[in-house]
């Protein structure tokens, strides 16, 4: 593919990896699932690590896996459920930690791919956040009492209701999952075309001018720390995301 | 120091992210190559030539091979997740949730709450030390401030005993001033009163002795005068 005279590779072949193991099945393993399993073993082996290490003063790994900890419920279950939420530390932590080490691969050399750019994971938690927060809510306020909260919101007029409840209902029960689940694709999709896309502008003029890929090649390296910050950042809107949603759930007047 | 390992690891950084690249692609091929594998591997199947294809007769063939280039272009939707990746990444996560839950979240979780524990345990020593140490203080500082006013008192005391003493003995000076003042007066009164009893002996036992004198023999104006004069040297000299 031309694109500004340069030899762009497919959009399909930046997201899409050949299988290397179970080929043709549904357990078919490539990059992507290498990265998740990564990703899995990344945070256990964080956590374990830190939790061996009895010191008064937490240290290397204990510092990130206990500022981690720290992080998820100062700055988002406390902020979002409050002191009720303590016990979905665990599961947000989790969560936070496995989108984000999923996502930082993207910067990682000899890897270079965000496994959240593609659907797989972001839809899966998303339904899984859906799940998880359709059941407080009817634990906490009833089958019916959940579904009057979430659908008639208090302090409307009622006659808005004829347009403010399938909004309600289309944001609550559709809409939540599938932006939960996109925001945090796109972003990571839109962050690798970038890399990619400087990467091969300043290959290329490399290649041809030398001392054109000066500026492709600063705005690659400005854009490696940009997406190290995405990469976090799509982790706690995702982790704080599903915290209000939960928190919503189990406080309607929220 | 620092510094190197600064400078080391931007290098290292640089030269990592363009080095490596080239992986951030799947197959590293193009829309151009690929197209050029589909056609050769059309004129193999087929046994026909891209100039075969410009003729009539061929548009069935034209339109597989248009529509396999065009498979180099099109790839399925990216918002479709693939199956695989969603049984071993939602796999790998509920694992790692399971895992999370029953062993990594509580040792962390077990630390974090011991330090806690110590540190309001040392706080609490602290605490206690502090107040032991302020009460030893307060009771020193009572004892001093005990002390103090034990050396104003004995102070005090020494004070009023010394202006005691001073007071009797200087009312005993002047007493003792006093009756020396009168014993004085009274002997001088008593040596004024046995000198004028003298004198006035003396003077008799003159004027007597005089008188005799005079009685003895008639005295002119010459006698007479040496007499006085005697007289007045005798009384001045006694």
């Amino acid at each position: 593919m031309k694109v500004l005279a340069l030899d762009f590779p497919p959009v399909s072949h930046l997201f899409e990896w050949p299988d290397f193991a179970f080929e043709g099945t549904h357990l078919a393993m490539n990059k992507t699932v290498l990265i998740y399993l990564f990703a899995l073993v990344l945070t256990m082996w964080l956590f374990m690590s830190a939790g061996a290490k009895k010191s008064l003063v937490p240290r290397g790994v204990s510092h990130v896996a206990e500022g981690g900890i720290n992080f998820v419920e100062d700055s988002i279950v406390m902020q979002t459920m409050g002191a009720e939420g303590k016990k979905y530390v665990p599961f947000l932590t989790t969560m936070f930690f496995f989108i984000f080490f999923s996502n930082i691969f993207e910067v990682i050399p000899f890897i270079q791919f965000p496994a959240n750019a593609r659907m797989a994971v972001p839809i899966a938690m998303a339904l899984l956040v859906w799940v998880i927060y359709n059941f407080l809510g009817v634990k906490n306020q009833g089958f019916f009492g959940y579904l009057k909260n979430s659908l008639f919101p208090p302090g409307v007029p009622k006659a808005l209701y004829l347009i403010v409840t399938p909004i309600e209902f289309f944001s609550v029960f559709i809409i939540r999952p599938l932006s939960l689940a996109i925001r945090l694709w796109a972003n990571m999709v839109a962050g690798h075309l970038l890399l990619v896309t400087f990467a091969v502008l300043s290959a290329t003029l490399w290649d041809s001018t030398y001392v054109g890929a000066v500026a492709p090649a600063a705005m690659l390296v400005i854009m490696t720390g940009f997406e190290i910050l995405v990469s976090f950042l799509q982790a706690f809107i995702f982790t704080i995301l599903t915290a209000v949603y939960m928190g919503g759930a189990i406080h309607p007047e929220h | 120091m620092k510094k190197r390992i600064f400078l080391a690891s931007i290098l290292g950084a640089l030269l990592l992210t363009f080095g490596m690249a080239g992986t951030a692609s799947a197959s590293g091929e193009s829309v151009g190559s690929c197209a050029i594998e589909e056609i050769e591997a059309f004129e193999e199947e087929t046994g026909l030539s891209l100039h075969d294809l410009h003729g009539g007769g061929n548009e069935e063939a034209l339109e597989t091979l248009s529509d396999s280039v065009e498979g180099c272009i099109e790839a399925p939707s990216p918002i479709i997740p693939e199956w695989n990746e969603v049984i071993w990444g939602g796999g790998a996560f509920l694992v790692l949730l399971a895992l999370m839950m029953w062993k990594g979240f509580p040792a962390v979780q077990k630390i974090m709450n011991q330090r806690s524990e110590q540190i309001a345990s040392d706080l609490d020593q602290a605490d206690q030390a502090k107040a032991d140490a302020q009460a030893v203080k307060a009771q020193y500082e009572a004892e001093l401030a005990d002390a103090k006013s034990e050396a104003s008192r004995i102070i005090e005391e020494a004070r009023q005993q010394a202006e005691g003493l001073r007071s009797d003995l200087q009312a005993r000076a002047e007493s003792d001033i006093a009756e020396m003042r009168n014993q004085a007066s009274v002997d001088i009164e008593a040596a004024r009163d046995r000198a004028m009893s003298d004198l006035q002996a003396e003077v008799s036992d003159i004027v007597v002795g005089a008188a005799e004198r005079v009685v003895e023999a008639n005295l002119d104006a010459k006698t007479q005068a040496q007499l006085i004069e005697n007289y007045i040297n005798q009384v001045g000299s006694s």
